[in-house]
């Protein structure tokens, strides 16, 4: 670790570097329009300069991983929705996937495709988002209301296959409980052949600007040791050009048949994370438009028994690659339809650590920036 | 140059009522104050604000308000009409004079300006004027009662005892003042060229020129729009009143009429940043080529001040729907590394072409 | 050269003037505003929205209550003796199911075994406000069955 991130209450007076008159202390939330959720972020500042951010979470704990214990495998599925509630198909993507692991199913090749473009159009709608909100916390309004008309004809897509907009609970473990609907690959594939010229758009309007290259140049930097030390995963470790994506290095569902790029970044900064998010759009939609194409005819479930139980004192973690990081489950199965004990990896959870890090010594204005591209859901750091 | 004059006949009987003196002195002033204001200025801004959300609503592929009346026509009506009735708070720990003192600092100082704002040619011979009062030193005038404007947002920001109010009061009160000196040295270079402080002065120098002052100036011209957006408190140098990252920064604490205050006292700034800068750089009231093409005078000054006006106020949305924000010390950095040293050479220039021309005439 | 360029680019300030093409052009294109409530959004035929309730064709096998992930469906059955056929059979006597925590995942309708199912959520029905807390709370049996849909592309409903 570069600095050790201290409890500022404990250290002794003369040890401060302000006069603790001079220094500031700021609540920064849990109720302000650009903390993405209820964090609250105690702020030590001395005008606008931070001299110390100390993040403050549990306004949106639900009890989630207790209530894993108390329903069947299969019923467990609507509650991994609402933990990253932006990207619910990735989510359930990453629960079936342990589930499947532990009891032993075998998912059929037409599930696993489906699957693969629902997660991937899930990227897309996360990336749209966090462009969004990142946007306008920095400024810029328009490129809000632009991403939010994309985002509504994925959420239409989502809402034609499986019934909801957001949260999902379109995946089920061994498969998919219902096939595609008429047409609706038709539709998918006019939606991104559609996508590019829209991203070019947005980076249009954000990336030669010379306003927002300002505010995003050197912000936030993340030495990629230190995002190694802290365990970050996701378009934050790409953006410090560290190259490591689960769907290339462990490959699941229907990611080692489709070729696709992994965008890196090289200076760790706020811009190179924008980039690296912009340039994932787009391989999203390559590998949905791959998938379409190779879409197999067959079953979209597995042949399995009505109550899926788990082996006796079983346990397994399976991660995918969500839109924020890699998001994983753990479960523990004790012979009963029940888990023991499911634990969440969640992204934002882990990548909120480095949050205080980057911002030590910026403004408050580059704070924001830092929050947003840190790209954090509190559903998923509260679960 | 044909001079439009106001219908004096109307006031005929006022005139001989009152007498010449007083009627020029007093009567007529506080009249056209008095129009100017209501009927002028504070329809235009409360339908700037209608303005603003319809064309933000355009720019961002959705409808503004359109519930309101035909095109949401009504809906300033109706904000004003909130506004009015909405509960006038006051936090127990705020400065109370302070508190109740900083809207009108604000507001005031952007009305008064007006006076001094000509929208039409000079009266010749008895005729009523289309400007309240031609001061002639008009443009210092301008400028010192824009500074004033600052005095409203510091004392705003400090009174309301919240420290997000006090950063947001002072972050603009460091932004409002680094920005007055580019305005200022902005607008030298066409004092040069016209010779005169009074701006029916540079009006009529641009008429005599035969051509408006955005054409030799550019630089100014475009020095002058930006410190006049950051005189302001425009995106993209919004930051005091920056939604996302300090609620709204110096005027949280306000509610109600008081805030309505705040709200005018900004739209009203940029209305008189538009209307100094069509002044000065765009010929006021005269059409463009005022000598090549004569036709154009059939249509009165007041409706191409009008017209000039709109073209820079729709340039303040369109950028407000455009641009990010500037962070606070990006902004200081632009006013006194770039736009300062720039209205330095752009005034240098000015003259050294001067004096080659009056060398050489 | 390109250097020149990047110079000549920064002092004409065109990446600021892309920008505002761009939001130029788009305020001509067509708005994507919907005029609630003239204009209401269809949804789609597999939308789960507010769920409704055939009694005879349910087989109460309380298998949709065992299914609920929060357990809001509350079933009372029991055994009674029909007068026409003379034989015991089940009979409902209460099926209710709490609206404020409902979460519409559909997994009741997934559970149920009859075909056509008994408890189905695709009636394209998203507009449940009301006014009174107490309307939603236990939605019981006679009104999952009677409810009044009240968008007009919902009358031809989706069994």
């Amino acid at each position: 670790m570069s600095q050790p991130i201290v409890d500022p209450r404990t250290l002794p007076d003369d040890d401060r570097l302000f006069a603790p008159e001079e220094e500031m202390e700021l609540n920064f939330g849990p109720q302000h329009p650009s903390t993405h959720g209820v964090l609250r972020l105690k702020l030590k500042v001395d005008g606008e300069r931070i001299l110390d951010c100390y993040p403050i979470i549990g306004y949106l704990h639900r009890g989630t991983e207790k209530l894993f214990e108390l329903h069947p495998f299969f019923q467990n599925v609507p509650h991994t929705d609402r933990m990253d509630y932006v990207a619910a198909a990735t989510n359930n993507l990453a629960y079936v996937g342990a589930v499947e692991k532990l009891v032993g199913l075998v998912v059929p090749p037409r599930a696993r495709y489906i699957r693969t473009i629902l997660a991937e159009l899930q990227r897309i709608s996360s990336h749209l988002l966090w462009l969004a909100t990142h946007a306008i916390d920095i400024g810029a309004m328009t490129p809000f209301f632009y991403c939010f008309r994309e985002r509504e004809l994925i959420l239409d897509l989502f809402e034609q296959y499986c019934g909801a907009r957001l949260t999902l609970n379109c995946m089920r473990p061994g498969g998919l409980p219902h096939d595609l609907p008429v047409g609706w690959t038709d539709r998918c594939r006019t939606f991104c052949e559609a996508f590019p010229p829209r991203v070019d758009e947005y980076e249009g309007l954000l990336t030669d600007n010379r306003i927002w290259k300002k505010r995003t140049v050197g912000i936030g930097v993340l030495a990629p040791e230190v995002a190694i030390d802290y365990g970050i995963t996701g378009p934050m470790l790409r953006g410090s050009g560290i190259d490591w994506d689960l769907r290339k290095v462990a490959p699941y569902e229907a990611y080692g048949e489709v070729e696709f790029d992994v965008p890196l970044g090289k200076n760790g900064d706020t811009y190179d994370r924008y980039l690296v998010r912009m340039e994932e759009m787009r391989q999203a939609n390559r590998i949905v438009l791959q998938c379409l194409e190779k879409l197999p005819e067959g079953p979209v479930m597995a042949k399995r028994p009505r109550v899926l139980k788990s082996a006796k004192e079983s346990e397994v973690y399976h991660g995918i690659e969500g839109p924020k990081g890699e998001i994983g489950f753990y479960i523990v199965g004790d012979g009963t339809p029940q888990p023991y004990r499911c634990h969440v990896r969640a992204p934002s959870f882990i990548n909120l650590q480095v949050v205080p890090e980057m911002s030590k010594g910026a403004l408050i204005a580059d704070l924001v920036a830092i929050v947003g591209t840190t790209d954090i859901v509190l559903g998923e750091v509260d679960r | 140059m044909i001079a439009l004059t106001a219908p004096l006949a109307l006031f005929d009987p006022l005139r001989h009522a009152v007498g010449d003196d007083l009627f020029y002195w007093a009567v007529s002033p506080a009249i056209k104050i008095l129009v100017l204001v209501f009927l002028g200025i504070l329809p235009v801004i409360t339908y700037l604000v209608l303005a603003e959300r319809k064309i933000l609503g355009f720019i961002q592929a959705r409808v503004g308000p359109n519930r309101v009346g035909p095109w949401g026509l009504l809906q300033p009506i109706a904000d004003v009409m909130k506004l009015l009735v909405k509960e006038d708070t006051l936090p127990i720990q705020a400065v109370k004079w302070a508190f109740i003192l900083a809207p009108c600092l604000v507001v005031a100082p952007a009305l008064i300006i007006f006076a001094v704002i000509p929208m039409g040619p000079r009266a010749a011979g008895g005729k009523l004027a289309w400007y309240v009062t031609d001061v002639n030193t008009g443009v210092l005038v301008v400028l010192a009662l824009a500074t004033i404007g600052v005095y409203g947002l510091i004392i705003g920001g400090w009174s309301s005892n919240n420290k997000f109010s006090l950063m947001g009061g002072l972050r603009s009160a460091a932004q409002m003042i680094s920005y007055e000196v580019p305005q200022g040295l902005a607008l030298v270079g066409p004092l040069m060229l016209a010779g005169t402080l009074s701006l029916v002065g540079i009006v009529e120098a641009q008429a005599k020129a035969g051509w408006w002052y955005l054409f030799p100036q550019l630089v100014a011209f475009f020095i002058y729009l930006v410190a006049g957006v950051a005189e302001s408190n425009r995106n993209p140098f919004d930051l005091p009143e920056a939604e996302s990252e300090l609620v709204a920064g110096f005027h949280t604490e306000y509610s109600g009429m008081r805030f309505a205050l705040f709200f005018l006292g900004e739209y009203a700034n940029m209305i008189v940043i538009s209307a100094v800068a069509t002044t000065v750089f765009l010929g006021g009231w005269l059409p463009p080529f005022p000598h090549l093409l004569p036709f154009l005078h059939v249509v009165p000054g007041i409706i191409w001040f009008f017209l000039k006006v709109v073209v820079f106020l729709f340039a303040y949305i369109w950028f407000r729907g455009t641009f990010p924000r500037y962070r606070f010390d990006q902004l200081m950095d632009l006013g006194w590394k770039w736009m300062i040293p720039l209205a330095l050479l752009n005034i240098f220039a000015t003259g050294l072409i001067k004096l080659l021309l009056a060398h050489h005439p | 050269m390109a250097a020149m360029k990047r110079f000549l680019d920064k002092i004409m300030l065109l990446d600021l003037f892309a920008g505002l093409g761009i939001t130029a052009k788009n305020m001509m294109k067509k708005k994507v505003t919907v005029q609630y409530p003239e204009e209401r959004w269809e949804p789609s035929h597999r939308f789960r929205g507010m769920f409704r309730l055939d009694e005879e064709r349910c087989i109460k096998c309380t298998l949709c209550a065992k299914d609920c992930p929060i357990d809001i469906i509350y079933i009372d059955v029991s055994q009674q003796l029909n007068p026409e056929t003379n034989k015991k059979e089940k009979v409902l006597d209460r099926f209710d199911i709490d609206v404020q925590r409902c979460m519409f995942c559909g997994l009741c309708e997934e559970g149920c075994p009859t075909e056509p199912k008994s408890i189905w959520l695709t009636t394209k029905t998203y507009e449940l406000a009301s006014y009174d807390r107490w309307d939603n709370l236990y939605v019981d049996k006679a009104e999952l069955q009677d409810w009044r849909v009240r968008p007009a592309y919902t009358d031809e409903e989706i069994a």
